[in-house]
């Protein structure tokens, strides 16, 4: 039960935040803060008490519940964790208690409705990272997007309504072809064996024809690559990245993005893995695509949080290269990227705030000499640049590097070129630094440095990056035992052996190489 | 005795006037009187049937179609009357204030 | 000579004949009550529903009991009555402050009502060509009365008399197809011409070509394209309540018969009439909502959306299996409660100061969220319920009928559908934007909102919200629905 109460304990604060601001607004950011914070307090109780990686066989779900909902249908209330969704829920917590804080001078005007979408998002988000139902799956999917939706409408920036219906009407588009392919595979495998249900785990190893899976792969695909997003697939991201307000850009950039790549690993892959594995070279360009793209575009944006979007799309191309290469390293890496990128990015886009509540804009040619007038916001800004281009020692760097390992092992040109990533992140990240902290202070700019609650939220940002990147061994010890077990899903699934490039394609799940990513984390240590 | 195909074929060619007479004529009386000859296009092929097939329930079947013809007509008329009362006219063209 | 007469089993129809009453009822009260006072004939009216409600729900003990093979009260019939009588409940609680403030009769107003709650529901009931021609009669001449009656509007009685028009030329269609029928099946029992249709063999050309003109027929009253032309005219310019119940009401009893039509008598013909309609559900869908996108007035906006809903449900139909047909009822249904809501705000938003387009244009939304906050949540949830996000009741609807056509083995619809309800996703949001987005103007104050119309809305938006998140019981019902069908 504790699973639908997490759900629940959200969307209840929401509710409370909402009634009590007709009263006082503070009192929602304060309900807001104190739900957000318990939800994560309870998940690292559940982190820490969960077995130890080590002794928890493959396949082993922490918590599982699984309740009658529309017996008719098949459908079911089936939520369950392990240690790749408690690795999201815990990232969803603290950004959840850092989009409350960053917040906490900015959303004036309606300010309960404001947390009350807030919390909303975070609700449907831990759904997602839960739902073992596929129509579940899709419900707490679709539900992100309403509140998201007000978020970035009602108070982002000049241009929000055209960001948000485009926002809107992508993703429902991709949602819309996952729930045919979802109605698909309810009825392929219910004709099949006479079950007809839309539980994850009876669907798994299913016998789909080959030609029938490849098509409901590409509905799942579509819409994960959609909120990935891969290339070309990506273009409402910049615009409701831009439009947003602080905390829509970092739920945006953190957490949904996030929603795209978990369903690639948690259903795409082990529901259809020869499917998967037919396209998984296209699937590898495209991230590569993604990686190079969005590098070269963030470098020539002139709007900050512009800028920061388009090197989302790069790292998330990174996730996209690590699950198609579908070996322990790569999907070790890519859980890593999910989460430093979830810690970075969301940091940038706090940065970003925190400058355009400053000087109202976030032209990157208003910018430039900062560092002089606000040297702690400076040098967190710095450090997660260098977050960002991938230096060793921080979060991103270990995930990347994986996923860069893991693609040799499944085709070496493909990785060579993801491999050029590390020199143009080096670029525009140092750009983007150049462009706002130095240089000529051309527009006079005096301004105040970071408040003690901005310095607060950036000490717990730049601590966990840092723990990342230094120690990521608890994170990959937490994901190891569920990534053996999508791997071992996908194996059982698979009929023939599909050759990618010179790795075979899901054939050795041989545990020694799981060591081997571990040390070879530890060896990236500097 | 006439063959059943001569009233069915009278009927259809009825039925085709009357359906023809409701898309080309503008005068609201005309399209009520074409909607009439439909209606009693498809009561004559009921008639048809029932006495060739030996059955009553034809001829039930169109005493209620003339019954509820005369409602339909009267409160078309009574539309009309209404509509009349806007504007001097009763060509359906001219009501027109609503369109897309 | 002895007359026997015919045993009349008075329970079968029941519900029906409570209707009738209570709109005789109205009448008569209208008479003796004065002109102050006329605002309690809702009262009776909406009490009689109830009880027909009540009495519909308490007949259902799956015995299917029938009438001189005319009319049948088994589960298709009740289930239905379910959703038309929520409609007319819904239209008289919108209907308390409304007709007061555009100058309705009320005594005439009420009685039609209910005479056309009658006609849907005998709709649903009957088994007979006659029974269900003369229900379509019943119902849509007091809706043409209806459309027409506010005699100071202009628009309205150019609405009525397109509405006739058209409506008694679908009516000959219908008829002349039943004709047909009835020659090539030699009764007009719908289970003689199911028993001679399944002894028939190969079905006659003037069968199939009855049965097509029957389709056409019930596709004007339920607004199928090619027969969706008057739809949105008559949606503009009938009083927004009457819009509000005959958008719901007319479409749920245009299905039924429709449904007991294909489905039951000529379920045999599957294979002659199920393309036919998957070809008009994609294509209504797809004309309602490309036309909808360029509608500025909400009324016409909701007209276009009403057709491509028509689409959405034809869909269930089409997939021709008992998914689809308990998808197709569940689907009308839950559009009973998210169509009229949203019908019931426009009526509350003619209210406002200020609101030069009668309430009726996206500008008149504008700033709604800061103004009337209850008003605009229960807006949205209705629009994006139609757009079909879930987890409202409109998104398990599609489910459900795309689910049970992609069963049919009609993939290529459920794909039209989940294409079309990307598209409408861009028009219902921007009802939504214009709440929640924009800046009223200032000159648009809010009028405090009736309270039947608040009941109301409420009563709808709580609806969609649970069929949504607790459909089982209804789903359950649905099924047992349609069950009653097909396996009759």
């Amino acid at each position: 039960m504790i699973l639908l109460w997490l759900i629940l304990w959200l969307l209840s604060g929401g509710l409370l935040a909402w009634l009590l601001s007709r009263w006082r607004a503070v009192w929602a950011r304060w309900v807001s803060l104190f739900f957000t914070a318990t939800y994560l307090a309870s998940l690292v109780v559940i982190w820490i008490l969960s077995p130890e990686a080590e002794e928890a066989g493959p396949g082993s779900w922490l918590i599982d519940l699984n309740l009658s909902w529309i017996p008719n249908l098949g459908i079911n209330l089936h939520l369950a964790l392990d240690g790749l969704g408690l690795l999201l829920l815990l990232l969803v917590g603290v950004l959840g208690v850092m989009t409350v804080a960053t917040s906490w001078t900015g959303a004036q005007e309606r300010t309960g409705f404001f947390h009350f979408n807030l919390l909303w998002i975070l609700a449907a988000l831990a759904g997602v990272f839960m739902a073992m139902d596929l129509v579940l799956f899709y419900l707490f999917w679709e539900m992100m997007l309403i509140p998201l939706y007000f978020l970035i409408g009602i108070w982002g920036y000049e241009n929000r309504v055209y960001a948000t219906l485009k926002f809107f009407i992508f993703t429902q588009a991709g949602g819309l072809l996952m729930l045919l392919s979802i109605l698909g595979l309810y009825f392929a495998h219910g004709n099949n064996t006479g079950v007809y249900t839309f539980d994850y785990f009876q669907l798994l190893g299913n016998t789909v024809p080959l030609a029938t899976a490849i098509w409901l792969m590409l509905g799942f695909f579509v819409a994960f690559a959609v909120k990935l997003p891969a290339v070309p697939v990506h273009t409402w991201l910049p615009d409701a990245h831009t439009q947003a307000p602080t905390a829509g850009s970092v739920d945006l950039a953190g957490l949904v993005l996030k929603a795209g790549a978990y369903g690639l690993l948690r259903f795409l892959v082990p529901l259809f893995p020869e499917a998967a594995g037919r396209i998984a070279p296209a699937a590898m360009i495209l991230g590569v695509i993604g990686i190079l793209y969005g590098a070269f575009q963030a470098y020539g944006q002139t709007d900050l949080k512009r800028m920061v979007a388009y090197t989302s799309v790069s790292h998330m191309g990174f996730v996209l290269l690590g699950v198609f290469a579908w070996n322990p390293l790569a999907l070790q890496g890519a859980v890593v990227v999910m989460i430093a990128h979830g810690i970075s990015t969301g940091a940038l886009f706090i940065l970003a705030g925190d400058i355009q509540e400053r000087i109202h804009s976030r032209d990157l040619e208003r910018m430039g000499g900062l560092w002089s007038t606000m040297p702690r916001m400076g040098a967190v800004g710095l450090l997660f640049a260098l977050a960002s281009l991938g230096l060793p020692g921080l979060g991103n760097f270990v995930g990347e590097f994986l996923v860069l390992l893991g693609a040799f092992q499944a085709n070496v040109p493909i990785a060579v070129l993801a491999t050029l990533a590390f020199v143009v992140s080096a670029v525009y990240s140092l750009a983007m630094i150049q462009r706002v902290f130095f240089g000529p202070n051309r527009e006079g700019w005096d301004l105040p440095d970071a408040s003690p609650r901005e310095m607060g939220i950036w000490v717990v940002m730049v601590v966990l990056i840092v723990v990342l990147g230094l120690y990521p061994r608890p994170v990959l010890d937490t994901a190891r035992p569920a990534l053996e077990a999508l791997q071992e899903y996908a194996a059982a699934g698979e009929h023939v052996e599909v050759e990618v490039g010179e790795a075979s394609w899901l054939g050795s799940t041989a545990h020694g190489s799981w060591d081997t990513a571990v040390d070879g984390v530890d060896g990236g240590r500097p | 005795m006439v063959p059943a195909s001569y009233y069915l074929i009278l009927s259809a060619i009825l039925f085709t006037v009357g359906a023809v007479g409701v898309l080309i004529r503008r005068n609201a009386l005309v399209v009520f009187m074409s909607v009439e000859m439909m209606l009693n296009a498809a009561n004559l092929t009921l008639l048809t049937y029932s006495r060739f097939l030996g059955d009553v329930q034809g001829q039930v079947f169109v005493l209620l179609v003339i019954a509820v013809a005369a409602a339909e007509v009267a409160v078309g008329l009574a539309i009309v009357v209404a509509l009349f009362r806007h504007e001097a006219t009763t060509d359906v063209d001219e009501a027109n204030l609503l369109h897309g | 000579m002895e007359i026997s007469l015919p045993t009349f089993d008075f329970l079968v129809v029941a519900p029906e004949i409570v209707v009738l009453i209570t709109a005789l009822l109205v009448m008569v009260v209208d008479m003796v009550i004065g002109r102050e006072q006329k605002g309690r004939l809702a009262w009776v009216a909406l009490v009689g529903v109830l009880a027909a409600g009540a009495l519909s729900y308490y007949l259902w003990d799956g015995s299917d009991p029938a009438l001189h093979d005319m009319l049948a009260a088994d589960g298709y019939a009740l289930f239905l009555n379910l959703a038309i009588l929520v409609a007319a409940a819904l239209a008289i609680l919108f209907s308390l402050e409304y007709t007061g403030r555009v100058g309705l009769a009320q005594g005439e107003y009420y009685t039609l009502l209910l005479l056309s709650t009658a006609g849907m529901m005998l709709m649903a009931a009957a088994i007979n060509l006659m029974t269900i021609f003369l229900a379509l009669e019943i119902l849509s001449i007091s809706l043409y009365v209806l459309v027409g009656l506010n005699r100071a509007e202009r628009r309205s009685a150019e609405a009525a008399l397109k509405y006739f028009v058209l409506g008694a030329f679908a009516s000959g269609f219908l008829l002349y197809g039943m004709a047909l029928i009835y020659g090539q099946a030699g009764t007009t029992s719908l289970a003689g011409i199911r028993a001679a249709v399944q002894a028939g063999g190969e079905p006659s050309a003037l069968l199939l070509v009855g049965l097509g003109l029957m389709i056409a027929g019930f596709g004007f009253k339920v607004a199928l394209v090619p027969f969706q032309m008057w739809t949105p005219d008559v949606y503009q310019g009938a009083p927004t309540s009457v819009t509000a119940f005959m958008s719901v009401g007319a479409k749920v009893a245009g299905f039924a018969a429709l449904g007991r039509v294909a489905l039951y008598a000529f379920g045999d013909l599957q294979g002659d009439w199920r393309w036919v309609l998957a070809v008009l559900s994609a294509l209504t869908m797809t004309v309602g909502n490309l036309a909808a996108l360029r509608q500025a007035n909400l009324k016409r906006m909701l007209a276009y959306s009403s057709i491509a809903h028509a689409g959405y449900a034809l869909a269930g139909l089409a997939a021709g299996n008992a998914q689809g047909t308990s998808g197709l009822l569940f689907y009308l249904f839950a559009y009973a409660f998210m169509n009229a809501g949203a019908f019931a705000i426009i009526i509350a938003a003619g209210r406002f100061e200020g609101a030069t387009g009668g309430g009726e244009t996206l500008d008149d939304f504008a700033g709604l969220a800061a103004r009337k906050p209850g008003l605009a949540v229960a807006m949205a949830l209705f629009m994006l319920s139609l757009a079909g996000v879930p987890p409202l009741a409109g998104f398990l609807a599609k489910l459900y009928v795309f689910g049970a056509a992609v069963r049919g083995g009609l993939i290529w619809l459920a794909v039209f559908g989940v294409v079309n309800s990307v598209i409408s996703a861009y028009y219902y949001l921007r009802v939504v934007v214009s709440m929640y987005m924009r800046e009223g103007r200032p000159a648009a104050v809010p009028a405090p909102v009736c309270a039947g119309l608040q009941v109301g809305v409420a009563l709808a938006a709580v609806a969609i919200v649970l069929l949504g998140l607790w459909p089982g019981p209804i789903v359950d019902l649905a099924r047992v629905a349609a069950l009653a069908l097909l396996g009759g």
